[in-house]
């Protein structure tokens, strides 16, 4: 008699980059967790002062900063996508797509400190701008440094280093930068938009 | 469909929910505007997570970790306003 079972096909679960790149974008969440978690604890001790200093911030700048940055993430995840079909040039240029965008976020992250440091709203100025400081502060120096990855990620493509079955180090790098992007999608509300 | 045009559809759905959550913030300051701007903040840390960073094939844990934190961090948001409301 035959018991033979026909063998359940079940999904490979895979996790991209390197294991080292996720334990280290687990401490970073865990970092800003804290940081968020003040500033939301904070302003529901000062609810007029966070509602009068948000008065004070551009939504539609928070709006430009956000588009650019999730723009650059696809132009990232797009680049990654071509090199594991073989085309590292063309990831080459998407990475450099992506840092282009993302440089747009720093000119215009720049523009909004330039405008509220000059109108004497610095980090001393009250709890809702010290913690804006700190924690857009936090999160823009992790955008230079992702400035830096990008750019030297599309160098390392551009030479062909990275292909279909060499792209490890390529993912990290990339999800490195989605982890920043997944930090701003909750600033944005936190700092821009909720009242 | 390709993974180059999924990208580019989670890309559009980001882009329409960073819109909505500023027209929700201004449309007003009630705790449940509040939760729908949070809500579409949840909405666009999915489509990164599941989306950009491929999670959504990726082993449970790794991936209920990656989409815990926005839910935490939503869920401790609305905690903290709902104190001070």
């Amino acid at each position: 008699m035959s018991t033979s079972l026909e063998p359940v096909a079940s999904p490979v679960r895979h996790l991209p980059g390197d294991l080292a790149m996720w334990f280290f974008i687990l401490a970073e969440l865990t970092v800003f967790a804290l940081l968020i978690l003040t500033f939301a604890v904070a302003q529901a001790l000062q609810p007029q002062l966070f509602h009068d200093g948000r008065q004070l911030l551009d939504s539609s700048t928070g709006l430009a900063l956000t588009l650019s940055l999730l723009t650059s993430g696809l132009f990232a995840a797009l680049a990654q996508e071509q090199v594991r079909q073989a085309r590292p040039r063309r990831g080459a240029w998407l990475l450099l797509a992506a840092l282009l965008s993302a440089s747009v976020y720093v000119l215009l992250k720049l523009g909004e400190y330039s405008h509220l440091a000059g109108a004497g709203l610095g980090m001393e100025h009250n709890t809702f701008f010290t913690l804006y400081w700190i924690l857009t502060g936090f999160h823009f120096v992790h955008v230079l440094l992702g400035l830096f990855i990008l750019g030297w990620l599309a160098e390392r493509c551009r030479r062909r280093v990275y292909g279909p079955g060499n792209c490890s180090a390529l993912e990290s790098g990339v999800l490195y930068w989605h982890m920043v992007d997944l930090v701003w999608v909750l600033l944005f509300p936190l700092v821009y938009v909720l009242n | 469909m390709s993974a180059s045009t999924t990208l580019m559809f989670c890309w559009l759905a980001l882009a329409v929910l960073s819109v909505t959550s500023v027209q929700l913030g201004n449309a007003g300051a009630t705790l449940l505007m509040a939760g729908a701007v949070l809500l579409a903040a949840l909405g666009k840390a999915w489509l990164i997570a599941d989306g950009f960073m491929e999670l959504r094939h990726a082993p449970r844990m790794w991936r209920w970790l990656l989409l815990g934190w926005p839910v935490a961090m939503a869920a401790g948001v609305l905690l903290t306003l709902q104190f001070s409301s």
